[in-house]
């Protein structure tokens, strides 16, 4: 599974690997909700190739190809192979903690600070989203706004407001399936009501005993200069991981 | 009339007046000597700042006229550096041909995630042609342990307060990340050169300066830069510079932004309300003089009464009585002008050479602002406000004297 895609869907609610549930035809609670897309987000082991297209006001197109693995929640390795400008810059994150490689510079640098907010890779996914590790059902209260439909699925709104202060989107309100139990629409807001990020996610394929959003649409409010997409080119799930995949000397060293 | 009054030896007069009571003369003269005092200080010291805002700005900056392009001024705040000129040799050149173009340089700016010893902290960097600068960024002058980078290494001239919270020194290496001219995250090592103290708050907390072609490397902008920062031969011209420049760079060289540097940000319209307030301050403190002046003349005119009034009796003409306070007034007026403008002049010119130090307050401040600032005395705005005291002298002493023509003779020798 593509790290990126799992961590933007997780942070953005928009859980990217769903558990396919077969008594899913009721939505109980708001809680419960929340924690079956956690319990999706739950996996052992991915490897996934995926892109991530951003597209310029002015028309440029810019096209980026990855490779990724994850173990857990927690670990998660990914190294960029196109356009040849940034094949080889490498992310590892452990945690709420991360760190780049870029080949140039042949040593890691964590990521922290300013850089949080900026564009991963400049594109509208923060390099704050991509370490942030909040859990829906711990870290969110949520209320049932309505029901909806979004491209013809069922969906239940929900309204989450965060439970601790740190977290980089205070409120959310997410449209999740109620069959796929796939977040298929997110907005993002910051503390004071004011719209952050869109997060529409789309071609949900199933994957062994799940369903997972294959393309995924970012939009951030507060620049209008771009917006990105993701989109899953091949995904393994519970693939062999060697241990020290994860390990800075393998950020630096690579395979 | 005009033969007769020229008799009247009006400033011997008023002189001899002004000595016959010293201690009430020399308050007024104290009023006066204060207000110039204080107004040639304070004139020298505000343009001191202003010049030194203006210079900093300028050199750190905006320089007269700023070329970059176009959008760029509407993302700023990011330092977008995929808004670039790229090539900008044929640029350059073009630039200055103009014949208002004292010189031109190419910059780099940008934002960096630096990575230290120990922390990694967010900078700027400036990439320059460091030998090109000399007149205007100045780096060989910021240089404050160290040495400048060379042109050809991968070295960084790191601001002071930035290289403590970096926890470097001379001779450690740093890592700088930062987004390249095609949005991809670009990185560079480079080695601590020199400590740069520029006197500029924002600058020294947060500046790494670069070999042009480093920052270059860095942000994948071969033979490009970020900016071309031009200083004009007359800077008050810089907006019909601007206006030049467009017309002859026209769309040959790419959609471009060309702001003068009153076009930039309001510091320079700021600046222009300096003479303003200067004015109202001015208005201010010989006011407060006029009020000692009124008064004290008031009881001088009080307590010669009879002698005026035989004056009067004698033919003396309204006009001359009048004249005859107000030019005591005025002799008073230029010996305490002259004193207060002698004793501010000595302040200013101690202070010029010296420097006011400001350097804890300024550490908040995020102005292009050197903390040592050196106040501007000038000779013709001191004499100038050596005259107004003594003008506004002459002035304050029109009530009294007003008061002294209108009395009838006899009554005031009854009385």
């Amino acid at each position: 599974m593509t790290d990126v895609t799992r961590r933007l869907s997780r942070s953005a609610a928009a859980a990217s690997l769903v558990l396919l549930a077969p008594c899913a035809a009721v939505a109980q609670t708001p809680a419960e909700l929340l924690r079956r897309v956690d319990a999706n987000m739950t996996i052992t082991t991915a490897h996934a190739r995926a892109e991530m297209v951003i597209r310029y006001r002015g028309g440029d197109v810019r096209t980026l190809r990855y490779e990724s693995w994850a173990r857990g929640t927690d670990e998660a390795f990914l190294e960029f192979t196109a356009p040849a400008r940034d094949a080889g810059s490498r992310f590892l994150r452990l945690g709420d903690a991360m760190w780049i490689f870029l080949p140039r510079v042949g040593k890691s640098v964590r990521i922290q600070g300013h850089m949080l907010r900026q564009g991963f890779m400049g594109s509208d996914f923060s390099y704050g989203d991509a370490s942030e590790n909040p859990s829906m059902v711990n870290d969110y209260d949520a209320v049932i706004e309505r029901r909806d439909t979004v491209d013809g699925r069922p969906t239940m709104v929900l309204t989450l407001t965060a439970r601790r202060a740190n977290l980089s989107y205070p409120r959310r309100r997410t449209w999740v399936d109620v069959e796929r139990w796939v977040p298929l629409r997110e907005e993002l807001f910051a503390g004071s009501g004011r719209l952050l990020k869109t997060v529409a996610l789309s071609d949900v394929r199933r994957l062994g005993d799940r369903w997972y959003p294959f393309r995924m649409e970012l939009d951030d409010a507060l620049q209008t200069e771009t917006t990105t997409t993701f989109r899953v080119l091949e995904m393994r799930l519970g693939v062999a991981v060697p241990p020290e995949v994860f390990t800075l000397r393998y950020l630096e060293g690579g395979r | 009339m005009s033969r007769a009054r020229s008799r009247i030896p009006l400033v011997r007069l008023a002189a001899r007046n002004a000595l016959r009571h010293t201690r009430r003369s020399a308050l007024t003269a104290a009023a006066i000597a204060v207000a110039v005092m204080a107004l040639v200080f304070f004139q020298s010291y505000i343009r001191g700042v202003v010049d030194d805002l203006l210079d900093t700005y300028a050199r750190t900056e905006s320089g007269h006229v700023r070329i970059r392009r176009e959008g760029y001024a509407a993302r700023e705040h990011f330092l977008p550096a995929h808004l670039n000129l790229r090539d900008v040799t044929e640029l350059v050149s073009e630039v200055a041909r103009d014949p208002e173009v004292r010189d031109v340089v190419p910059r780099i700016r940008a934002f960096v995630l630096v990575d230290g010893a120990a922390s990694n902290r967010p900078g700027l960097v400036l990439g320059v042609d460091l030998a090109r600068e000399a007149g205007y960024l100045r780096p060989a002058g910021m240089v404050a342990a160290g040495r400048l980078p060379a042109p050809d290494r991968a070295e960084a001239l790191v601001g002071e307060r930035f290289a403590e919270k970096l926890m470097v020194g001379v001779g450690d290496s740093l890592t700088l990340l930062s987004q390249t001219a095609y949005r991809s995250l670009g990185g560079l090592r480079v080695e601590v050169a020199g400590i740069a103290r520029t006197g500029v708050s924002y600058l020294d907390a947060s500046l790494v300066v670069l070999p042009l072609g480093q920052a270059q490397v860095l942000l994948d902008l071969e033979g490009g830069a970020t900016e071309l920062v031009v200083f004009a031969r007359e800077p008050e011209g810089a907006d019909s510079l601007a206006a030049a420049l467009g017309a002859r760079l026209g769309s040959r060289m790419g959609p471009l932004e060309i702001r003068s540097w009153r076009e930039q940000g309001p510091l320079v319209h700021l600046t222009d309300l300096i003479g303003v307030m200067i004015g109202a301050v001015m208005l201010l403190l010989f006011g407060m003089a006029s009020l000692v002046i009124v008064n004290t003349m008031l009881m001088t005119v009080l307590e010669r009464k009879r002698e005026y009034a035989t004056q009067a009796a004698l033919g003396m003409r309204r006009g001359d009585l009048v004249r005859q306070v107000v030019m005591e007034a005025a002799v008073i007026g230029l010996a305490g002008a002259l004193a207060g403008a002698v004793a501010g002049s000595a302040v200013a010119l101690w202070l010029e050479r010296v420097g006011l130090d400001f350097t804890s307050a300024s550490r908040t401040l995020e102005l292009p602002f050197e903390s040592i600032v050196h106040p501007d005395w000038r000779l013709g705005p001191a004499l100038g406000m050596a005259l107004a005291g003594m003008v506004v002298a002459g002035i304050a002493a029109v009530v009294p004297a007003w008061r002294v023509a209108r009395q009838p003779p006899a009554e005031a020798l009854r009385g």
